[in-house]
């Protein structure tokens, strides 16, 4: 049965597969020209953070269908955890300029904060929804606000309620002139490590077996579990892969913007979870695609000069997306949602 | 004078009902004076000094035949100022019938929310810092107390002074042409459009203006905008916790290297959470505002009674704190010497026409919308990671 439906989105795949991109490389064109290259840069830097928090929203919601509030906040430990490992660990406090020693402290800061954060997001899923797996579900959604809180809380109490610097380890000042136009590396390294993540997230759904399982369990829980899958065991891969891309979305933020605060997750993760419903909520690629969305519409509105604004366009585009099409760009209902 | 030509009958009325239900309390021995700030979180560090301020100076005063007393009481939320809490403390406040003024609020924002609960209580209120012209002039101040008599008065300087001093700093430094980013809030706008008016009145251009709210943490593409339009000075129209050193970090980032101005919103020290902490050695050429006087008339005696008791240097608003206690006990010996203390003779004492008094910020008086006839604005410039006064400068004669 499930190999059968598999086949069945594998058949579907080819017409959508090349007319997306299409559509893709005509936007980013457009925008590319309209916008000029700083800002278009900037918009794809921006994206891709919002993209990698909204991988998770959309994960969560495609296996278990839960809208995850607490994500935003694991997005938002995870830059504390990337000032705590950069700075404290690594005793770095601003670029540091010998490759091989930079190339090093970014692997370290990447794979301890993904591996924190992966552990944080399977013991949140293991102790505050999986009892709640056959509960109603305004439970595990009351469960999860509640979650928000505790980690709000829970970083207030260790680290404080200020606004903090997290060290920017790659060198901000890093750039090469074009013409007139300033290009910074830090921007495109930022977009490289997103993109690379995002390219893997969508082969490790498509092609291995674990994959496989998630997809099976978020088109029938049930009738995967009698083909064998286990299901509390995919159901917290999900988790630790989702919380894994928050917690590689909190290193590129510090990084790049190089503070944080207890509150960032908040509106973080609100965009984010405005991109999954975008792209379709349970749809991987769709989440990706809708962050680069709102990220254009955000710089977008800068450009046009409604900055006063840029709240309030993003959010009217989520609510004409939910009235007129609620499942999103590419659909929620598409066999390649996690 | 004319404050006590608008007292009508109803504001008689009131004050019978206070002066009978303040009877017991003033017939006692304690006078309280409530102390109404942000005192946790972000919000310390530029609030805490105004309330050691206030503490010390009535630590240090006696009255004859009564005991002051001080009420403190803490409307931060989460770091933040909090107006729903500030009027709730308010109204604490005004139930405590010992209470006979209030040293607060800071942030305008509460202030809005405060006045009309201390107005309708005839309660004085004395702030340190609040600078939102809105809160007393015009139609906005008389609606916020609702047409009764002023009850609210503040020894700092306000906005529409305050942002064309900074406009008239930056010109005088050479400056031509500004881009300006507000928070969009009370204050910010309020400052930002004060700020813009004067420099574009003296010759400079605003070469563009941008807004973002609190909730905005990306200002790369603002900063590429205002960079592309080349200006040789920036000015931020908001609060430290609006983002304010965010965007000074994005400026120095994408290579926008010119000098950064602000209102008082900025001016707030170098502890946690502050402006030059936030921005790091991107704070660097870097210029503030107070509204109030910095060369205080006794600054050393002062400095050196204030570090003895709180083991600290004053910080920007210390003496406004002290100076508003100094008011309140003023007014309360007045009240003694017209024949009784109720919250209503206190209150009229303090905002009797023509009254000036000997603070440590000089001789202040107030208008008849109870604002500071002292119109000081002080302007300070980041040198080594702190903020170092520059120079001041006086408007009552402007």
């Amino acid at each position: 049965m499930a190999a059968g439906t598999v086949s069945t989105v594998r058949t579907e795949k080819p017409r959508s597969a090349l007319a997306l991109p299409v559509i893709i490389l005509a936007f980013l064109a457009a925008m590319f020209v309209w916008m000029g290259f700083t800002q278009f840069l900037n918009a794809l830097t921006l994206g891709a953070v919002y993209a990698l928090v909204a991988l998770g929203y959309t994960m969560v919601y495609g296996i278990i269908e839960l809208i995850n509030f607490a994500h935003g906040d694991v997005f938002m430990v995870a830059t504390f955890v990337t000032m705590f490992v950069s700075g404290t660990i690594l005793n770095q406090k601003e670029g540091i300029y010998g490759i091989p020693q930079l190339i090093l402290s970014l692997v370290i800061v990447f794979a301890v904060t993904i591996s924190i954060m992966a552990i944080i997001g399977a013991v949140i899923e293991r102790f505050a929804y999986r009892p709640l797996r056959r509960a109603p579900k305004l439970a595990p959604l009351i469960t999860a606000i509640g979650v928000s809180f505790i980690l709000q809380n829970i970083i207030q109490y260790l680290v404080g309620p200020y606004t903090y610097n997290v060290p920017q380890l790659f060198p901000v000042d890093w750039a090469v002139m074009v013409g007139e136009t300033r290009v910074p590396f830090l921007n495109i390294f930022v977009i490289t490590v997103a993109v690379s993540l995002m390219a893997l997230l969508q082969l490790f759904i498509s092609r291995t077996r674990t994959g496989k399982a998630m997809r099976t369990t978020s088109m029938d829980r049930d009738a995967s579990s009698l083909m064998g899958v286990n299901i509390d065991r995919t159901i917290m891969i999900t988790f630790l892969i989702g919380s894994g891309l928050a917690g590689a979305a909190g290193v590129i933020h510090g990084l790049y913007y190089g503070n944080t605060n207890f509150q960032v997750g908040f509106q973080s993760g609100l965009k984010a979870f405005t991109a999954a419903v975008l792209g379709g909520i349970g749809n991987t690629a769709g989440a990706a695609l809708g962050g680069f969305i709102i990220a254009f519409v955000e710089v977008g509105a800068v450009v046009l000069g409604f900055s006063r604004w840029g709240g309030a366009v993003v959010f009217s585009l989520l609510v004409i997306f939910l009235v007129f099409r609620p499942t999103g760009l590419l659909g929620s209902h598409t066999g390649d949602r996690a | 004078m004319k404050v006590f030509n608008k007292k009508g009958f109803a504001a008689l009325a009131a004050v019978a009902i206070l002066a009978a239900a303040c009877g017991g309390s003033t017939g006692g021995k304690t006078l309280t004076i409530g102390i109404s700030l942000p005192l946790s979180g972000s919000a310390l560090a530029s609030a805490g000094p105004a309330q050691n301020g206030a503490e010390l100076a009535v630590s240090e005063a006696t009255i004859d035949g009564y005991t002051l007393a001080v009420k403190v009481l803490d409307h931060a939320v989460n770091g933040a100022h909090d107006p729903a809490q500030a009027a709730a403390d308010m109204t604490t406040l005004v139930g405590d019938e010992t209470v006979v003024a209030v040293v607060g609020p800071f942030n305008s924002g509460s202030a809005k929310a405060q006045i009309p609960v201390s107005s309708e209580a005839g309660l004085l209120q004395c702030s340190p810092s609040n600078t939102n012209p809105d809160l007393t002039k015009g139609d906005a101040g008389a609606a916020l107390r609702a047409g009764r008599p002023v009850n609210y008065i503040r020894v700092a300087t306000t906005d529409d002074i305050q942002g064309p001093a900074v406009a008239a700093y930056a010109f005088s430094q050479g400056k031509k042409s500004v881009f300006i980013v507000d928070d969009t809030e009370v204050y910010g706008k309020g400052i930002a459009d004060a700020f813009a008016a004067k420099f574009v009145e003296l010759g400079g251009t605003v070469v563009g203006r941008e807004a973002a709210d609190k909730t905005v943490t990306d200002f790369s593409a603002i900063v590429a905008k205002a960079a592309a339009t080349n200006p040789d000075s920036f000015f931020y129209g908001g609060v430290t916790s609006s983002g304010a050193g965010l965007v000074r970090k994005a400026m120095i980032q994408a290579g926008l290297n010119v000098p950064y101005y602000g209102g008082d919103g900025i001016q707030d020290g170098n502890g946690d959470g502050s402006y030059i902490a936030v921005a790091g050695d991107a704070s660097a050429d870097s210029y503030s505002s107070v509204a109030a006087i910095h060369d205080i008339p006794a600054a050393a005696d002062f400095a050196a009674k204030y570090k003895a008791k709180f083991g600290e240097d004053p910080g920007s608003y210390s003496a406004s704190g002290y100076a508003c206690a100094q008011i309140i006990i003023e007014a309360i010996k007045a009240a003694i010497a017209g024949g009784e203390v109720t919250r209503e003779t206190v209150r009229a004492a303090a905002v009797m026409a023509g009254a000036t008094y000997d603070t440590v910020l000089g001789p202040v008086g107030f208008d008849e919308n109870g604002d500071t006839t002292q119109k000081i604005i002080s302007l300070y410039k980041v040198e080594n990671g702190d903020w170092v006064f520059d120079a001041q400068i006086d408007y009552a004669a402007q």
